[in-house]
């Protein structure tokens, strides 16, 4: 951790509050992204970011002075943002729990993203990502992200996401075969 | 030869895979291709670039989130708070307890310690003085009861050194008594309280000694064990106190 870091949390555990703004500013913009990573959206990314900082202030007293804050404030807004996505999909996320026990499963939901027809019309990238992203649930979604984009272990993101290793695994499975399988879909439609 | 299996395949892509699965690669066509495919679908789900917030961004955000925050309870100066105060009244009254303690120990050694010693052990130079003293005492003790056991009544001439030696010896014993009960020595107190009527007879006979009186000496010296008395306190003293060619 940095030493700026370090004074700013002390100040803030002091009574200082105002120190607590130097922390925003040299992480706001990381938890920011990873938060659109997650969320998929700007508007959620702002609201997981604030919250992140919110619980983070909270929590302070608990944090470690050996560890990094960086790092701890990364897996709460990973937190932050799953819950954001349980809110948006809790239906989701609850037929996935159901089906995650013993060999994976893989969900078949119901799929609300704009057909293959409009993404052969678009021929963006975007729309693709955005569709089959959307497809996930929203641990599937956080543990791919994470994997895939942000390059954590499964130890990373077991912890980032508070499940065991092998959840965290299943569920990175789950998410890459739903997104091949959409994937293939948009290849022969096209 | 078991194929691997999606698990197992994305695990390796992303950095994980068992240390098999790599030689497995090598070797089996279609998990290779399997492998191929694997990755080149990955490699189409790329990360997807995050808008950049304007620059304003943490501004607002601290905007935001700095009415909600409460302040930790301000901490004060160390020495403003009562519990250091107290903390360090009570270290002081502790250390102030255990200084007391150890110089009224040294005190109370320093007071106690040499009355301790003279009373249960003479100094070493006294010590070494009454034991020349009783030595003598008891040597010369035993050489009068020796002349007094083997003394003949008839022989007037021997008497008189007698009772001499008796007189000297008296005031000697006396002496030795008197130190015996200072150094708590109850056996030797006895002996020596045993002795001093024989000798004040032989030093104050009435009428000077006598055959008479001789004989009854004899026997008292005997009756009381007076000889064999001397000799073993002889023996308990060190050994210059036993002369070599001392008295049968």
């Amino acid at each position: 951790m940095s030493k700026s870091d370090h004074a700013a949390i002390g100040a803030v555990l002091s009574g200082d509050k105002n120190a607590y703004a130097d922390l925003v500013r040299a992480h706001g913009r990381s938890v920011f992204r990873v938060a659109w990573r997650i969320t998929g959206n700007e508007a959620d990314a702002e609201d997981v970011t604030q919250e992140t900082f919110l619980r983070g202030y909270r929590r302070l007293e608990s944090f470690q002075s050996r560890s990094n804050f960086g790092t701890w404030i990364y897996r709460i807004a990973v937190r932050c943002a799953l819950d954001k996505l349980h809110i948006r999909h809790p239906e989701q996320e609850r037929q996935a729990l159901e089906d995650s026990n013993g060999e994976p499963a893989f969900v078949q939901i119901a799929d609300h993203a704009p057909g293959p027809e409009q993404l052969v019309l678009s021929r963006e990238i975007a729309a693709f990502r955005e569709t089959a992203m959307a497809s996930l649930t929203p641990l599937e979604r956080a543990a791919f992200t994470l994997r895939h984009m942000e390059g954590c272990s499964t130890e990373e993101i077991a912890a980032a996401l508070d499940v065991a290793p092998e959840a965290a695994k299943q569920a990175v499975y789950r998410a890459v075969h739903k997104l091949r399988n959409r994937l293939a879909l948009l290849r022969v439609r096209t | 030869m078991n194929h691997l299996s999606h698990g197992e395949l994305i695990d390796h892509v992303y950095g994980e895979g068992a240390s098999d699965a790599a030689e497995h690669l090598e070797a089996c066509v279609g998990c290779a291709e399997a492998q191929r495919a694997l990755e080149d679908d990955l490699a189409e789900i790329s990360s997807p670039e995050a808008p950049e917030p304007d620059s304003a961004y943490e501004e607002r955000l601290w905007h935001a989130l700095s009415p909600q925050l409460i302040p930790y309870p301000r901490t004060r100066q160390i020495w403003l708070r009562p519990a250091f105060w107290l903390s360090l009244g009570t270290a002081v009254a502790c250390a102030a307890l255990i200084v007391t303690a150890f110089y009224a120990g040294r005190g109370w050694e320093h007071r106690y310690r040499p009355h301790t010693a003279t009373s249960t052990a003479p100094a070493p130079a006294q010590t070494k003085i009454m034991v020349v003293l009783l030595s003598d005492q008891l040597e010369r003790s035993e050489r009068l009861l020796v002349q007094l056991k083997h003394a003949n009544a008839d022989d007037t001439e021997m008497l008189a050194p007698m009772r001499d030696e008796a007189q000297s010896l008296l005031a000697a014993n006396r002496k030795c008594r008197e130190e015996a009960e200072k150094t708590d020595d109850p056996d030797l107190t006895k002996a020596l309280d045993r002795l001093e009527p024989l000798l004040t007879e032989l030093a104050n006979q009435p009428g000077g000694l006598n055959a008479a009186s001789i004989l009854r000496l004899q026997d008292e010296m005997n009756a009381k064990g007076l000889l064999f008395e001397v000799r073993v306190l002889r023996s308990r003293l060190p050994d210059r106190q036993h002369p070599k060619g001392g008295v049968a």
